[in-house]
């Protein structure tokens, strides 16, 4: 094959992914960032109008919109933290098991597996003032019933809970992975040396599962930020604003109401989020291959 | 041979991805409906039609907000994916103002002066006096829920202004049960379950100006009415609100006849929403309209079938039909069918809600007042502002969105 007709060949190999890849992701992407300094409405009869930054002043002089990053962000670092964590302690702790590791993997798999949907509906009927399975038991001890979900000081919380109860098992089943690849000799070098478990845990498990590690972070970072239809079915924002997230806030303003070109700017301030939170990650996986390295 | 192939596979994959739109054919109509009971009444009549037409209907349910969406989004298409389209009322404005209706006059259907007048005025642009562009599928409207079990060991009656239901609230929670349950959730349920009482107190949302008005003597006493509920109460989302009432743990609630009452089973007792504020004050129509209307849309390639169709469902014969399928009539005939009255016991009292009833105020910005609304109402009750605080911002959020 000559190189011509090889790199002719790659080309047309490639096009699929990159019209793909246009089609999906850059224009969507371009066309958004256009329709976020016009007055785009989308049932309007007249043509969208160029706004200049309108939009984006306007949404970060909404109360509202500040709220919903100050919950977004306070939920993220929670979740995250605590779904990593989570996931950790479970995954080194079935490492562990001898018996049941069958099982008890598909079982803690089991709330991921599920549409946040149905999650939400689930956790309504439990978490339900008077038919709910929670305030139930609650009661056998003398508590409640409490109104988690129509509270201001709990509603937070609950929603908060749901999401670590549907995702620490994602964080569980990378680490759990991760954890299974690090080489058995590295331990039985470690034992020899006369170290202790805590040291052991630092010293060869941590830096053989952190390229693992970040990408649970990063994923859920990502996928924390984007928190809807839990809030959405669940409280509607509320109580007070105090569960409105940045993309309840989007889909109100862009898609319930139609507003697209104010939407459109609360997604790009969204983008611009994300990113600070996460460019540490993709600096690192861009510069350097440090931690593909280990694999 | 192989790189052949592969390049076929994936020309083959593109075009199957790539081929997303299947055009409808003449033999089917397809209506966007909102999901739940609507489409189980639609469902068990709609065979009549398709015989005598030939014809196939495709009912699609769908959440509200979904439903909306997808209506708006099918609305810039040449051709559309629904023929006919439910609307919840409030919409109607800014889907009218949008050209997603076709004007039912020139489908050759009249507005039949049998629709429930309130009913019928909602799906004409502007409001009441203007074209029809829609017919009211279901007349729903919200009615007053009581326990009278509860109430009569309490030894009261039911309230007919909203200071008495606050007395009996209070009272009621001294026995310990719950006195009155608001439905307090962010958004539509809070504007909806507040908006009756601050009608009673004289209130209305906006001037004849369009300006903002909830920030009044009746907006800081029906707020203040509200939040004195909620202190003899509980603030539940509808589940629990009508397991509340009807199993005697809460005495009184605001809700839509759908939630309590299934065929000719009723799970609480009922009443319209009591008319007055204070004990003396002036009667005024106060039970909140919330009609699904059902219009044709403008891009349609089936109109006149759709229009068909249109009068097929909301004939008197079909909604005579449907109501035992959980279909909630727009059509005099219906409520005041002897038969069907003695059947339905709540049929009186739901014609006499609807003939008192309120609209939402017809704007097409409904849905962002609604919202700026709702977010200081859930303010208000949540305790983060006072009362005053809480009209004083709503007032300026809807001024704004109204700009």
């Amino acid at each position: 094959m000559s190189l011509h007709s090889k790199r002719r060949f790659q080309w047309l190999m490639l096009t699929p992914v990159l019209l793909l890849l246009f089609g999906l992701t850059v224009f969507p992407f371009m066309y958004t960032v256009s329709n976020s300094f016009t007055d785009y409405y989308y049932l309007a009869s007249e043509s969208k109008e160029f706004v200049g930054l309108r939009n984006y002043v306007q949404v970060l002089q909404d109360e509202v919109f500040l709220q919903a990053v100050w919950n977004t962000v306070k939920f993220m670092l929670l979740a995250v933290t605590t779904e990593t964590v989570l996931g950790l302690a479970i995954a080194l702790l079935l490492e562990s098991v001898k018996k049941g590791l069958r099982f008890f993997r598909v079982a803690l798999l089991i709330p991921s597996l599920l549409p946040p949907v149905t999650v939400a509906l689930l956790w309504q009927m439990m978490l339900s003032n008077h038919n709910g399975i929670i305030n139930h038991m609650l009661a056998f001890f003398g508590a409640g019933p409490f109104n988690f979900l129509m509270d201001i000081n709990t509603a937070f919380y609950a929603i908060l809970l749901i999401d670590i109860w549907q995702w620490t098992p994602f964080a569980f089943l990378l680490l759990y992975a991760a954890l299974q690849a690090v080489s058995r000799s590295q331990y039985e070098a470690a034992l020899v040396d006369g170290a202790g478990r805590i040291s052991t845990f630092i010293h060869i498990t941590l830096p053989n599962i952190l390229p693992s590690l970040m990408l649970v972070i990063l994923l859920r970072t990502i996928d924390s930020f984007r928190l809807f239809d839990k809030v959405n079915i669940l409280t509607g924002g509320g109580p007070a604003n105090s569960t409105t997230t940045i993309t309840q806030y989007i889909y109100r303003h862009g898609v319930y109401n139609l507003q697209i070109g104010y939407g459109a700017s609360a997604s790009m301030i969204m983008v611009l989020l994300v990113l600070a939170f996460t460019v540490f990650y993709i600096m690192r996986s861009l510069g350097g291959k440090r931690y593909g390295r280990n694999h | 041979m192989k790189k052949g192939i592969v390049a076929l596979l994936s020309v083959a994959l593109m075009t199957g991805m790539l081929a997303g739109c299947q055009s409808k054919g003449n033999d089917k109509l397809v209506i966007a409906a909102r999901g739940g009971s609507h489409v189980a009444a639609m469902e068990a009549v709609k065979a009549t039609f398709e015989q005598e037409h030939g014809v196939k209907v495709e009912i699609i349910g769908l959440e509200a907000a979904d439903l909306k969406q997808k209506i708006a989004l099918d609305a810039k298409n040449k051709k559309s994916a629904y023929d006919l389209i439910m609307a919840d009322d409030p919409w109607m404005p800014e889907f009218s103002e949008a050209g997603i209706f076709k004007k039912l006059s020139d489908l050759g259907v009249q507005a039949d002066p049998d629709f429930e007048e309130s009913s019928l005025a909602l799906g004409k642009h502007p409001y009441g006096t203007g074209e029809q562009y829609a017919l009211p599928f279901s007349g729903n409207v919200q009615l007053f829920f009581y326990n009278k079990d509860l109430l009569d060991r309490n030894g009261a009656t039911v309230p007919q202004s909203w200071e008495e239901v606050l007395q009996r609230a209070e009272k009621v929670k001294g026995s310990g049960s719950a006195g009155y349950i608001i439905r307090g959730q962010q958004g539509n349920p809070i504007v909806s379950d507040f908006l009756p009482i601050f009608w009673a107190y004289g209130g209305q949302v906006f001037d004849d100006q369009w300006k903002a008005t909830v920030h009044s003597e009746a907006g800081v006493k029906a707020l203040n009415t509200y939040k004195s509920l909620l202190a003899a109460g509980e603030n539940y989302e509808t589940t629990d609100i009508v397991s509340a009432v009807s199993e005697g743990r809460a005495a009184m609630a605001l809700g839509w006849p759908s939630w309590f009452i299934s065929g000719e089973e009723a799970k609480a007792d009922y009443a319209p929403i009591p008319s007055k504020g204070d004990a003396d004050g002036q009667p005024v129509a106060t039970g909140m309209i919330g009609n699904w209307m059902m219009g044709v849309t403008a891009n349609s390639q089936n109109a006149e079938l759709a229009a068909q169709f249109l009068t097929f469902i909301t004939s008197s014969d079909s909604q005579k039909q449907m109501v035992a399928h959980g279909g909630v009539p727009s059509r005099k005939s219906v409520y005041l069918d002897s038969e069907l009255s003695a059947k339905y016991k709540h049929f009186p009292v739901q014609l006499e809600a609807l003939q008192n009833s309120v609209a939402r105020p017809r704007t097409t910005k409904w849905s962002r007042v609604e919202e700026a609304l709702g977010a200081e109402l859930s303010a208000a009750i949540a305790g983060t502002k006072s009362v005053e605080a809480a009209l004083t911002a709503a007032n300026q959020a809807i001024d704004q969105v109204m700009q």
